[in-house]
């Protein structure tokens, strides 16, 4: 259900690939990378040891963010089952589809 | 893991070899947060509305039991769900801001520190489709209702459906299941939806149209208060109002309230009546005992059955037999399959009343034939069968 109080407004990342953890453990706390603007609104993403360049794009068919109640599981065959609430809505995401740009270089000394 | 610094996002920029200058002085430091690996997130692509209707307050919800596909539901409409997957990774990020909503809120700081809420490589999509109305007939047919006399509501041990219960059960909108029960002519018979047996619905049918006769009243103008007085001591007010209501247009003239009679209706109905008896009449002995059945002033006519009963133009003498649309299968081809299966060809004219009601928003009669069917010349008229063979 939508709920009464006005929903948030997230953001959609879309990247190629996998994200992995640097680390081999846990994804959960670990960080993905730095995410600027240029100041014409070109969306560039630091991540690892690649620089992304992306656009902004509204969405032409919004999500909804959708959180089971009740624990995780996973959608079964026939479909969601069980009760969701919608947490948020998105309608701008940042699409990066070019290659990556490898930086190159040796690791800086720690500032 | 720590927080990430201004000096260790500049020291990044520089090692990226990126101008300051050139960018916006806001920066995002993403991270994963705690949930974002559970999987208790997913994404829903909404067809144009729904978001509206979300941000309006309003629900979504989903129906269906274990052994079938899930819908979504809004008010009024019924999607199916279906997962779709990309080939990209898809990353929700609560709080994270566009160049725009940087650059109007000039006071904003300088480091964002964002967490991923969660990701995907799939979503669920939606596609507009005919709500699953059949088994709300279904349902209510297990336990018709057969008056007031009947032994069979005190004792019966079949389940009795309530509004919420309905709405739990039937995987449709709340206003495309409220609107199906007026038109099965359903009604609430303490609190539980109920339709009316058959047999009970023609006597009460019948009690109408014989005072109706006896007054001399004219069919488009049967007023409800007499009859409520005649026949109030016959069965339940109730029960007499509402078969004016499934048989007539209530209007008020003057204050008073009045029935227009839904001619087709009750020849309809009459029809019904005299052809679930047998498996076919002779249809020349058939329309000659409609004609009689019916009330004074009616008029029988053979398209006031259609969807109800088939004519046999190829036996000697022509035939007519009960044929209800609401009796074959839901899905497409299902429905296809049973009508080949009564019939091997079928002119579109014959075919038209049995498939109207799979017709998609703006799907027509013929699309539904280019599907399904395969057409072909048969004494100079074009006929359908089917696309594969019968067994």
């Amino acid at each position: 259900s939508g709920g009464a109080g006005a929903l948030a407004q997230w953001v959609l990342l879309e990247l190629q690939g996998e994200v992995e953890p640097r680390q081999s453990g846990e994804l959960a706390g670990s960080l993905l990378g730095d995410l600027h603007y240029t100041c014409e609104g070109v969306p560039v993403l630091i991540v690892g040891h690649h620089i992304l360049y992306g656009k902004v794009v509204q969405l032409e068919k919004p999500f909804a963010v959708l959180v089971k109640q009740g624990g995780a599981s996973q959608p079964s065959p026939t479909g969601p089952h069980g009760h969701y609430t919608v947490t948020a809505l998105i309608k701008t995401k940042l699409l990066f589809k070019t290659r990556p740009k490898p930086i190159i270089t040796h690791v800086p000394k720690k500032v | 893991a720590a927080m990430r610094s201004r000096a260790e996002v500049d020291a990044t920029l520089q090692t990226a070899k990126l101008n300051p200058a050139e960018l916006l002085p806001a920066v995002h430091c993403l991270s994963f947060g705690p949930q974002a690996g559970g999987g208790e997130c997913c994404l829903l692509q909404l067809e144009p509305g729904l978001c509206a209707e979300l941000e309006a307050g309003r629900s979504l919800v989903i129906r269906g039991e274990k052994d079938e596909h899930a819908v979504l539901c809004s008010k009024d409409k019924t999607y199916e769900m279906k997962i779709a997957d990309t080939s990209n990774m898809l990353l929700f990020v609560p709080g994270c801001k566009t160049p725009e909503e940087l650059n109007a809120d000039q006071a904003s700081c300088n480091i964002i520190h964002s967490q991923i809420a969660g990701f995907s490589k799939n979503y669920w999509e939606l596609r507009r489709c005919r709500p699953k109305l059949k088994k709300l007939r279904k349902l209510l047919m297990e336990d018709p209702y057969e008056g007031p006399d009947s032994q069979k509501d005190q004792t019966s041990t079949f389940s009795k459906y309530t509004t919420e219960d309905l709405l739990s059960l039937i995987q449709a909108s709340e206003e495309e299941i409220l609107h199906q029960l007026q038109v099965i002519d359903a009604c609430k018979i303490e609190g539980y939806w109920r339709i009316l047996d058959f047999d009970y619905e023609m006597k009460l049918l019948n009690h109408v149209t014989q005072l109706i006769d006896s007054e001399s009243w004219p069919l488009s103008k049967v007023p409800l208060c007499a009859c409520l007085e005649e026949l109030g001591s016959l069965e339940p007010r109730e029960m007499i109002e509402h078969i004016l209501l499934s048989y007539g247009r209530k209007h008020v003239d003057d204050g008073e309230v009045f029935f227009e009679m839904h001619e087709d209706k009750i020849c309809r109905a009459i029809a019904q009546m005299l052809l679930q008896n047998a498996i076919k009449f002779n249809l020349s002995e058939f329309e000659e005992v409609w004609q009689q059945s019916v009330p004074e002033g009616m008029t029988t006519r053979l398209d006031q059955l259609q969807g109800l009963a088939l004519v046999d133009k190829s036996s000697r003498p022509e035939t007519i037999f009960l044929l209800k649309v609401e009796d074959l299968p839901e899905d497409n081809q299902e429905r296809f399959n049973s009508l080949f299966g009564i019939r091997e060809k079928w002119t579109e004219v014959d075919i038209t009343p049995y498939i109207q009601d799979l017709c998609a928003e703006k799907q027509t009669v013929g699309a539904l034939l280019t599907k399904y069917a395969r057409s072909s010349m048969l004494n100079g008229v074009k006929v359908y069968n089917s696309r594969r063979p019968i067994s």
